[in-house]
């Protein structure tokens, strides 16, 4: 182990024409042994987060890592998107449709100004229960259509790491056209954004599909109660005693109308029969 | 000094300290991506003038790409190189392939970007490592003999100071400059130094405080460690990615570059018009640059245009 010639700059021997530099006296000994005497070495993870000595620390947000690069639209998938709150809030619907907010905001912060794409907040929340059918379905359809158009705004390319962003605000000459392989990557970049949005679109029609099927049937559901009840409503406005095998479902169906002067049964109310509600 | 066709798209070339015409060079099939590498020794006195039928006196396959490489300062015959696969491998060029490599390191999680071996000591060396560490080794130890944690992003190179055994510094994507000294826990000096990825830095060989980094956002700078809040010099010409700076072993504050715009150029940041030298010889980018210890002036480049060249400052790469 002879070791290299001596390098110019040893031969030279001058200390750095700016003075000495602010290192502390070099150590004897090898390498290894100068390490192990300093007590660092094989440190690990009790020793990661020291940040004791550091001069200036860094305050700048980070670049994304390569394999965590997404385009906007990769993060709506995550659990802090829809994808959590949209199915919890289908369980009842007592609270789905009033805080239609949640899913509503919540799409809106992970698309990145893609506007929530089923109309965000309040749309089944306020239409269903307070104006009716159509108010809920004008704000659907609304709501989507701003969804697309937030849709075909982005697709910006990621930055080309270490291939160097041709910025027309820097200095320097303009830059040379790109070689093949920035070209070639560029292209690879957008096909995989594209597939990328039409599956994201995919799903979004689907989760729109699913929506509206389950307010359809809820609609159905609740104007079956309320003709029932309207109809008990006015044949009690008409004088009409009417009431309700106990466990019989009032519908359309229901024996509403079979003659004024036909007279009913009188049972014992029940006492969970809505018509206490109404008094006598 | 001839031109030499290499089999694959080098990465990084390094002049032997104790040969002067013996030349080490990384080389990796499809830009690194995927595919083979190939560690080549070649030497440069059995070229005829301009022959491009230089074959290389040693050459290893490896099963993955290789990134950079480094000659050991302390035998001649003992080289290392960083792989794709997170394994750092030596290599010794006197035995022949079946032996080699003689040691292979693997400890490292990620692509492992830069290799330098300690020039003042010369009984260890530094690997930079995607996985935002760098790691000492020793060759004559099977593992690590420390890990430097700190950076938040990839490191992608690190540079030991020439005048001091125990300093050095790292470049690393979360736009840091790191110095470091082994016998410290942290880095003693974290330089915010560029607001882009920083790809490679070197030290000045004369002056022990000096520091250059090569950049993303197309700048090189020139750094006092005395006072990092502002750089010294900004040496701004290339027109992408500067991907490799190194300090000329030979002359004070000249520095040599290469970049993403195929262009390898040569600086003196001390002076008022910087740029001394542009060299367009490569048609694809140039990953790997050196400059001759042992001969001055002796420069050598290799790029994605499988290209090795060597040639003296001064003249036409192309044309010796």
């Amino acid at each position: 182990m002879a070791g290299a010639p001596p390098k110019p700059w040893e031969r030279a021997g001058a200390e750095g024409t700016s003075g000495p530099a602010p290192f502390k006296p070099p150590s004897g000994g090898s390498t290894s042994d100068v390490v192990e005497a300093s007590g660092t070495a094989k440190p690990g993870e009790t020793i990661a987060a020291t940040t004791a000595n550091v001069s200036n620390p860094v305050s700048r947000t980070m670049p994304q890592r390569p394999w965590q690069q997404q385009t906007g639209y990769g993060n709506s998938y995550g659990g802090a998107g829809y994808g959590s709150n949209m199915y919890s809030s289908l369980g009842g619907y007592g609270n789905t449709y009033g805080s239609g907010g949640m899913y509503g905001n919540s799409m809106y912060s992970s698309y990145g100004g893609g506007g929530g794409l089923y109309g965000g907040s309040g749309m089944y929340g306020g239409g269903m229960y307070n104006s009716g059918m159509g108010g809920s379905y004008g704000g659907y359809g609304m709501g989507g259509m701003g969804g697309m158009g937030g849709m075909g705004g982005m697709g910006g390319m990621g930055g080309m790491g270490p291939y160097g962003n041709p910025d027309p605000n820097s200095f320097g000459p303009p830059a040379a056209p790109p070689g093949f392989w920035v070209s070639f990557l560029r292209v690879m970049h957008g096909a995989v954004s594209f597939f990328g949005r039409v599956a994201f679109l995919v799903e979004q029609n689907t989760q729109a599909f699913y929506l509206f099927i389950t307010a359809m049937l809820q609609l159905f559901d609740r104007s079956g109660m309320l003709y029932g009840e309207l109809a008990r409503f006015v044949l009690r406005l008409l004088g009409v005693r009417t009431k309700s095998k106990k466990g019989r479902v009032q519908g359309p169906e229901a024996p509403a109308f079979e003659g004024p002067g036909q007279q009913f049964l009188e049972a014992p109310k029940g006492n969970n029969s809505w018509d206490s509600v109404w008094g006598n | 000094m001839p031109a030499f066709k290499a089999p694959a798209p080098g990465f990084s070339v390094r002049f032997s300290p104790f040969h002067e015409n013996r030349l080490l060079a990384a080389t990796s099939q499809h830009f690194g991506l995927v595919g083979n590498g190939h560690l080549l020794v070649l030497d440069l006195s059995a070229a005829g003038p301009g022959g491009p039928g230089l074959a290389p006196l040693f050459s290893f396959p490896t099963s993955d790409a290789l990134f950079d490489c480094a000659w050991s300062e302390s035998h001649d015959s003992l080289c290392a190189a960083a792989s794709g696969d997170g394994s750092v491998r030596l290599f010794d060029v006197t035995l022949p392939p079946e032996q080699n490599p003689v040691r292979l390191l693997r400890e490292h999680a990620r692509e492992v970007h830069g290799i330098d071996w300690n020039p003042v000591r010369r009984d260890a060396f530094l690997s930079a490592s995607w996985d935002d560490t760098l790691k000492l080794w020793s060759p004559d130890r099977p593992a690590s003999v420390r890990t430097f944690r700190g950076h938040e992003y990839c490191v992608y190179a690190a540079a030991w100071s020439a005048r001091h055994p125990d300093v050095f510094a790292s470049a690393s994507g979360d736009r840091t400059a790191r110095v470091w000294d082994v016998r410290e826990p942290a880095p003693t000096l974290v330089i915010p130094a560029h607001d882009h990825e920083v790809l490679s830095l070197d030290w000045d060989k004369y002056d022990p405080s000096i520091l250059a980094t090569g950049s993303v956002d197309k700048s090189i700078r020139v750094w006092d460690v005395r006072s990092p809040r502002a750089p010294l010099a900004q040496l701004a010409g290339h027109g992408y990615a500067v991907k490799r700076v190194k300090f000329s072993p030979h002359h004070q504050g000249m520095i040599m570059s290469c970049s993403y715009d195929m262009t390898v150029c040569m600086w003196d940041y001390r002076k008022e018009d910087a740029l001394l030298a542009r060299y367009g010889h490569h048609t694809e980018f140039v990953a790997g640059i050196d400059m001759s210890v042992l001969t001055d002036g002796l420069l050598a480049s290799t790029g994605w245009d499988e290209m090795i060249y060597v040639w003296p400052f001064g003249s036409d790469p192309r044309a010796v």
